[in-house]
């Protein structure tokens, strides 16, 4: 398979462009959408803001340097944009992090044992009332296996800062569990 | 700075992806984890195989939205260029209809200044006894136009200016 970097060459050279486009896209499209997902839990949400995702890399795509790696610069646009959207969603009122959580819990509620569903709702309750950026760094860490240096380029901060956050999410969470 | 000394402090994160996962799950319980990563990464079917089609074709529409948009905006000038404009418009305005003005003013009273010294040399032409034959003839016709002709020239003489006048009567005297 083309490297990420001869897709975006041929895309910025006007070769194809939307062929090129479009083998960026399918290659990396399902990670961009778990990554919203994970924060906003609604599919319309995340299907709405990683169109957004695209249709902002589409137009940017040709000032891209390759200074950095793609797919950091792609996950910093979708981080940029879910927390966009999320505090448009305050604004109005609407929490999408929490929008489909109830239906969630009687899912699992139906499926699990007892002792299990209760700390797997602990756990997404937890998850879930952590601030974004502590939420982002656990998720990229944890289920993405990305290191800390390409974490700190995502959420805007220090590689320090990348490490304390993925230990605080998991002492809050912890915490809140213990509560249960 | 502060923050990676304070950290390097704590407990034992960041020296490896494999330690950082094993030390989470032994404070939140590894099946949990997975089971609600599991929750999180499910998407309506055929999603992902419909998904590049629908942002292309949402890209294209943009695009040519944005195409209309641009070609509506021609005649929009800079903010700052246009209290000029307002005024260069203005003046020009005034230009050139003031000019137009008095260059037909100038050039119809050139025309009637002409025509005034054609019809007196022909007048002149005559002889006195042809227009006392004419008068004769016509006599009851004659006199209206004469008095009609005589109004003309009257409302003539009042348009023109002392020079002309002069001109006129040395012409007549000629």
């Amino acid at each position: 398979m083309a490297s990420d970097q001869a897709f975006i060459i041929q895309f910025q050279a006007s070769t194809n462009r939307e062929a090129n486009f479009t083998a960026l896209l399918k290659k990396h499209q399902q990670k961009v959408y778990y990554q919203i997902k994970r924060m906003v839990t609604d599919h319309a949400d995340a299907d709405d803001i990683a169109q957004l995702v695209w249709i902002k890399i589409w137009d940017k795509l040709d000032g891209f340097k390759m200074e950095s790696e793609f797919t950091t610069w792609l996950f910093r646009i979708a981080y940029n944009e879910t927390l966009n959207y999320i505090q448009k969603q305050k604004k109005q009122g609407t929490n999408p992090s929490n929008s489909d959580l109830l239906d969630y819990e009687n899912a699992t509620a139906s499926t699990d044992s007892p002792k299990s569903t209760e700390i797997q709702i602990g756990l997404d309750r937890a998850i879930s009332q952590l601030p974004e950026k502590q939420k982002v760094v656990f998720m990229l860490r944890y289920y993405e296996g990305f290191d800390y240096e390409k974490i700190a380029s995502i959420v805007g901060t220090t590689i320090g800062g990348a490490k304390a956050n993925y230990h605080q999410a998991v002492k809050k969470v912890e915490g809140f569990i213990k509560q249960l | 700075m502060e923050k990676d000394t304070e950290f390097n402090n704590q407990d034992s994160i960041g020296n490896s992806l494999e330690q950082d996962r094993a030390w989470a799950e032994s404070l939140l319980n590894k099946q949990s984890l997975s089971q609600f990563n599991a929750s999180k990464i499910d998407a309506p079917l055929n999603y992902f195989e419909s998904f590049p089609d629908q942002l292309m074709s949402r890209i294209a529409n943009e695009r040519s939205e944005k195409l209309e948009k641009k070609n509506a905006k021609i005649f929009f000038l800079p903010s700052f260029m246009q209290p000029i404009n307002r005024w260069a418009i203005a003046a020009a305005f005034i230009i050139v209809v003031g000019g137009s003005f008095i260059f037909l003013n100038n050039s119809v009273s050139k025309k009637t200044q002409a025509s005034m010294v054609t019809n007196n040399i022909s007048l002149q032409d005559l002889s006195i006894e042809e227009i006392e034959t004419y008068v004769d003839a016509n006599e009851w016709i004659a006199e209206i136009d004469v008095q009609a002709q005589m109004q003309k020239e009257n409302a003539r003489l009042s348009t023109l200016d002392k020079k002309q006048i002069e001109e006129i009567k040395k012409n007549i005297t000629k």
